[in-house]
């Protein structure tokens, strides 16, 4: 049982050996066999047919009025899309909750992997078996990992006002899920246990990487330890954070089972967010809003991942 | 001392939050609800298999549990293969069309399940893909394919090209040396991406909830998701749904843990 | 294969992907709903036989319909009938695609409502009107499955969406079990909440649970029968002098009900019922055989939560609903009636009522649960329609309930009515 970040594959940066792979191939006269253009053809067929095609028809249902089982629609051109952003308040309650969700997701489990991964970076016993345990959620499956904390939210029974009771904190219970104020950052803290063991790992892999000598001398330097994270771990590591903070977005914005396992199918108000509304509004036998929807949806996370790159590109690179 | 005092407090304090509601978990699995509601925390007192026995008799959770086996022991090779296949062409040709077809079929990581879906539904229902496992199989294979190819062609490009020249000049076809030599050689990046869709596809609860209709094909997070009745939440029972579910891939993960860390890294870090 | 050139490939490629194109643009629209203008037909006749597919949401008595099926296939040869259960939520939101079309489903039950309409404007169900089932029913309950002229649906159960009590601990307590008006509501919760018990347990946590209380606190305070439908159509609005005084009631029950109510799933909300810590239980019949299975072994009884002064109209809130149908698009509609007909037999009606410990609309019924005993004076009393599926539009019904949730998590009447409002107004 021992955890090793960081295999061959990942360690390699595949970029730079596309780079050097490019240079041969053009030293290379060798003739490509024709044969070889059959090789993708399933892969873009069914890439093509069954992931670009329904993409593009989105373009086509967003802007009818389909319900989805009648023969008779209609074209309703940008209709869908100005409903969305200005006559559909549980439309923009679900896009501010996504937002919301993903930041702090985003931030709480950026910063609280890399404190994990810090604190495990050794390879000693102790941390190889922890690593082994903090990574573990993230195998579960989401409608699992969702039962597991409704039943922790619960306020009556369940084990978080339970353990403030045992520990004399029972001014500290709340009803959690229940709060609408709160909830939406209670379904934070279970995306955090759920994924922040697999983030630290991806961090570990990066810590590891930083050469020994360069704390020795930081050292020598008589520099701090705080001094020693600001001027050589966090610029070290940040193609990890690069890493963490994408996947991470992703991940938040498509936290659809999480919330349907732990809120209920459709989710009150105060946890709806962006895929779950799309769910409703299919649901509703409305396919052309929730087409539309889907498209602001895909732009959405487009959009975020644009800022970030743009944000992430400010801080100074290690390598 | 005093950082280590903390280093350590914060370990505890979260090895603690996973393992109290992992065991909880466990234990209430064995137990009914006035015992769970009375002490979640306690051992079962007389522990009974009854609530295993509801949730593998009962609710159909046996079928879905080979469903979730069927789907997951084709889509997961089945992506494998296909990527390969793209992944080992786009790294032997050249020049612009590689990067159009590496690029097309990576593109599709840019696109969310549920962006989709609606005119997928349509589709599906058109060629009668809806309620049945080849279209849960190849929803999976569509929605996994891009980051596969991502994955496996980015290893791919990293072999040495020689190795492949060695074999033309002996005149094998590319089938041949895609078999011998591409597919051997690329045997670790092939198996963190067979761990990392492994578990995707296992888990995968969209593509269910949307086209499965009749029970009989559900697979286990669908299953799952049904647990909760119109008028109940039986915890208990949930709990031996949970744990029946996650068998497998815990299973798996103790034994394969090492490909699973990577697996799932590599995933996480490609997509 | 090794002559192909790679300009060839390419162009195989491309035809690939125009041709995959032009297969998958056929675009929206295109499924016809049968039926069509000369109504729905009735179920095809033929011979009981093969495989009736059941689809329907109530997973709990999946064991009480696995017995009559049993018996219904005692009685024709070669048929079999396969239960098809989803969640209530997942049946409510997917319940129309997953029937349409009878891939499952060739009987199916919908929700009284909007599910029962959509079904109906997408051409699922078949004409019932002359159908041997139809004359076992009470007239009066019957219209929850009409649509015009025609009897599509049969609605099967009778429940009654009110808080049920515990009569043991109201016996100690000396509350009244029938309270006249609004006051005397609140001082019943009252001398239940000294006498140290949770007067009322509510699953707040759960929309589908927590609203059934809604229907009690409605159904005296608005001007109409129809005030759902109305306010859907903005002929009423939450912002009403009677909205906002019925949240304002909801508000006073604060006090009695559970700590951190919101958040409380159904089945804690059960437990702390069947358990005697709490006198009351607002939810509704349904939940007696849960109730039961818990534990509890003291008398129930339901309680209105009359919001009244004293001359409200209605004594109760009841529900006629899991309307069963027969699937137009069905492949064997024969054996698909056959099984309804059955089911509305009183002999079979009557079991089912009796295991489930729930009311029927079946005529001639003999309840001998002693629950369902104990309870059938209702069935007479005058008792409102529940109104919350008056709602067609799940996202209108959602957020005109949650409403009462909202005051009751500390927002103010005014401001939790202009919420709903504001969402039912941009679905005009």
């Amino acid at each position: 049982m021992s955890i090793h970040p960081g295999t061959a594959s990942e360690r390699r940066a595949p970029d730079t050996y596309t780079e050097t792979g490019a240079k041969k191939r053009r030293r290379s006269p060798t003739r490509v066999n024709p044969a070889l253009y059959l090789f993708p053809l399933p892969a873009v067929a069914i890439i093509a047919f069954f992931l670009v095609m329904p993409t593009l028809q989105a373009f086509q249902y967003a802007i009818t009025d389909w319900n989805g089982f009648s023969a008779a629609f209609n074209y309703v051109g940008l209709d869908n899309f100005i409903r969305a952003f200005t006559k559909d308040s549980l439309f923009t309650n679900a896009l501010t909750n996504n937002l919301k969700f993903v930041l702090l997701v985003v931030i709480a489990q950026t910063a609280f992997s890399l404190i994990l991964a810090l604190l495990l970076t050794k390879n000693s016993r102790g941390s190889i078996l922890l690593r082994a345990l903090f990574f573990f959620p993230t195998i579960l499956s989401s409608v699992s990992v969702a039962f597991i904390w409704k039943f922790i939210y619960d306020p009556n029974f369940g084990l978080a006002n339970a353990a403030l009771g045992t520990v004399g904190l029972d001014a500290l219970q709340g009803s959690y899920l229940g709060n609408n104020a709160q909830a939406l950052y209670w379904v934070a803290v279970t995306q955090v246990w759920f994924h922040a063991g697999q983030m630290m790992v991806v961090y570990i892999a990066g810590l590891q990487s930083i050469p020994r000598e360069l704390y020795e001398a930081a050292e020598m330097d008589g520099a701090g330890k705080w001094q020693q994270f600001k001027s050589i771990t966090w610029p070290f590591v940040a193609p990890a954070t690069s890493i963490v903070v994408a996947y991470t977005t992703v991940q938040s914005f498509k936290a659809f089972d999480l919330i349907l396992g732990i809120a209920g199918n459709p989710p009150k108000s105060s946890l709806d967010i962006l895929s779950t509304r799309i769910y409703s509004t299919f649901a509703n036998s409305e396919f052309g809003y929730a087409a539309a929807q889907s498209i602001i949806f895909m732009a959405m996370i487009a959009l975020v991942t644009w800022l970030q790159r743009r944000l992430l590109r400010l801080t100074p690179k290690g390598e | 001392m005093l950082a280590s005092i903390t280093r350590r407090g914060i370990l505890a304090i979260y090895a603690v939050i996973i393992i109290v509601p992992l065991t909880v978990v466990g234990f209430g699995s064995f137990k009914s609800t006035q015992e769970l509601f009375a002490g979640p925390f306690t051992l079962p007192q007389s522990p009974s298999p009854a609530n295993y026995a509801e949730v593998i008799g009962g609710q159909d959770l046996g079928s879905s549990f080979w469903n979730s086996v069927i789907v997951t022991a084709v889509s997961v090779p089945l992506t494998l293969f296909l990527a390969s296949l793209a992944g080992y062409a786009v790294s032997r040709l050249k020049g612009f069309i590689s990067w159009a077809i590496f690029g097309f079929l990576v593109l599709g990581m840019a696109i969310p399940a549920q962006a989709n879906m609606v005119p997928l539904y349509v589709l599906f229902g058109r060629l009668g893909l809806l309620d049945n496992l080849t279209g849960l199989i190849l929803a999976n294979v569509v929605s996994t394919l891009p980051i596969a190819v991502f994955i496996l062609g980015g290893f791919m490009r990293t072999l040495p090209r020689e190795l492949y020249e060695a074999s033309s000049i002996d005149g094998t076809g590319p089938w041949r040396t895609y078999v011998s030599i591409a597919l051997p050689l690329s045997a670790p990046s092939i198996a963190a991406a067979a761990i990392f869709l492994f578990v995707i596809h296992w888990n995968e609860l969209l593509y269910p909830l949307l086209f499965i209709q009749s029970p009989g094909n559900r697979t286990l997070p669908l299953a799952l998701l049904s647990f909760q009745g119109e008028f109940q939440t039986n915890y208990p029972l949930l709990f031996a749904g949970v744990i029946l579910a996650s068998l497998p891939v815990v299973v798996a993960y103790i034994f394969l843990q090492r490909y699973f860390v990577a697996g799932i890294t590599a995933g996480a870090s490609k997509g | 294969m090794s002559q192909i050139s790679r300009r060839q490939a390419m162009a195989i490629l491309g035809a690939l992907g125009f041709g995959a194109t032009a297969a998958a643009c056929a675009g929206p629209g295109g499924s016809t709903a049968p039926g069509g203008a000369t109504g729905p037909a009735a179920p095809a006749t033929g011979n009981v036989t093969g495989r009736v597919s059941f689809a329907h949401w109530r997973g709990e008595d999946k064991a009480v319909f696995d017995e009559l099926i049993k018996r219904f296939a005692a009685m024709h040869d070669g048929v079999e009938v396969a239960q098809d259960i989803s969640t209530s939520n997942d049946y409510n939101a997917q319940g129309l695609q997953k029937v349409r079309g009878a891939a499952i489903g060739d009987a199916f039950a919908t929700f009284r409502g909007a599910q029962f309409k959509n079904f109906t404007e997408a051409g699922i169900y078949t004409e019932l009107k002359n159908s041997k089932a139809v004359s076992n029913y009470q007239e009066g309950l019957l219209s929850a499955g009409k649509s015009g002229e025609s009897q599509l649906g049969l609605p099967y159960q009778v429940v009654f969406p009110m808080p049920m009590a515990n009569v043991d601990l109201f016996d100690k307590a000396g509350a009244d079990l029938a309270p006249k008006d609004w006051d005397a509501f609140l001082g019943m919760c009252e001398k239940l909440a000294s006498s140290g018990v949770v007067p009322i347990s509510w699953p707040g946590g759960d929309v589908g649970n927590g609203g059934q209380l809604f229907n009690c606190m409605v159904a005296n305070n608005a001007p109409v029968d129809d005030m759902c439908a109305q306010i859907e159509q903005g002929k009423l609005k939450c912002t009403d002098d009677w909205f906002i005084k019925m949240l304002n009631q909801y508000k006073q029950l604060v006090p009695y009900l559970q700590p951190n109510a919101t958040g409380t799933a159904v089945e804690p909300a059960q437990n702390l019922f069947s358990q005697g810590k709490a006198a009351m239980l607002a939810t509704g019949s349904y939940h007696i055989a849960a109730v039961r299975g818990l534990g509890a072994t003291f008398p129930i009884e339901l309680v209105f939560p009359n919001t009244s002064d004293g001359n409200g109209k209605y004594e109760g809130a009841y529900n006629a609903t899991f309307i069963l149908g027969v699937n137009a698009a069905s492949k064997n509609q024969a054996a698909a009636a056959a099984w309804i007909d059955f089911l509305s037999e009183p002999e079979n009606a009557g079991y089912y009522a009796n295991q489930t410990a729930q009311h029927v609309s079946v005529k001639d019924v003999e309840y001998t649960n002693p629950d369902l005993k104990r309870l059938s004076p209702w069935l007479d009393k005058k008792t409102a329609l529940a109104a919350r599926f008056q709602f067609q539009n799940l996202d209108v019904r959602n957020a005109v309930e949650a409403s009462a949730t909202a005051v009751i998590s500390g927002t103010s009447p005014e401001q939790a009515a202009e919420a709903a409002q504001k969402i039912v107004d941009e679905r005009l």
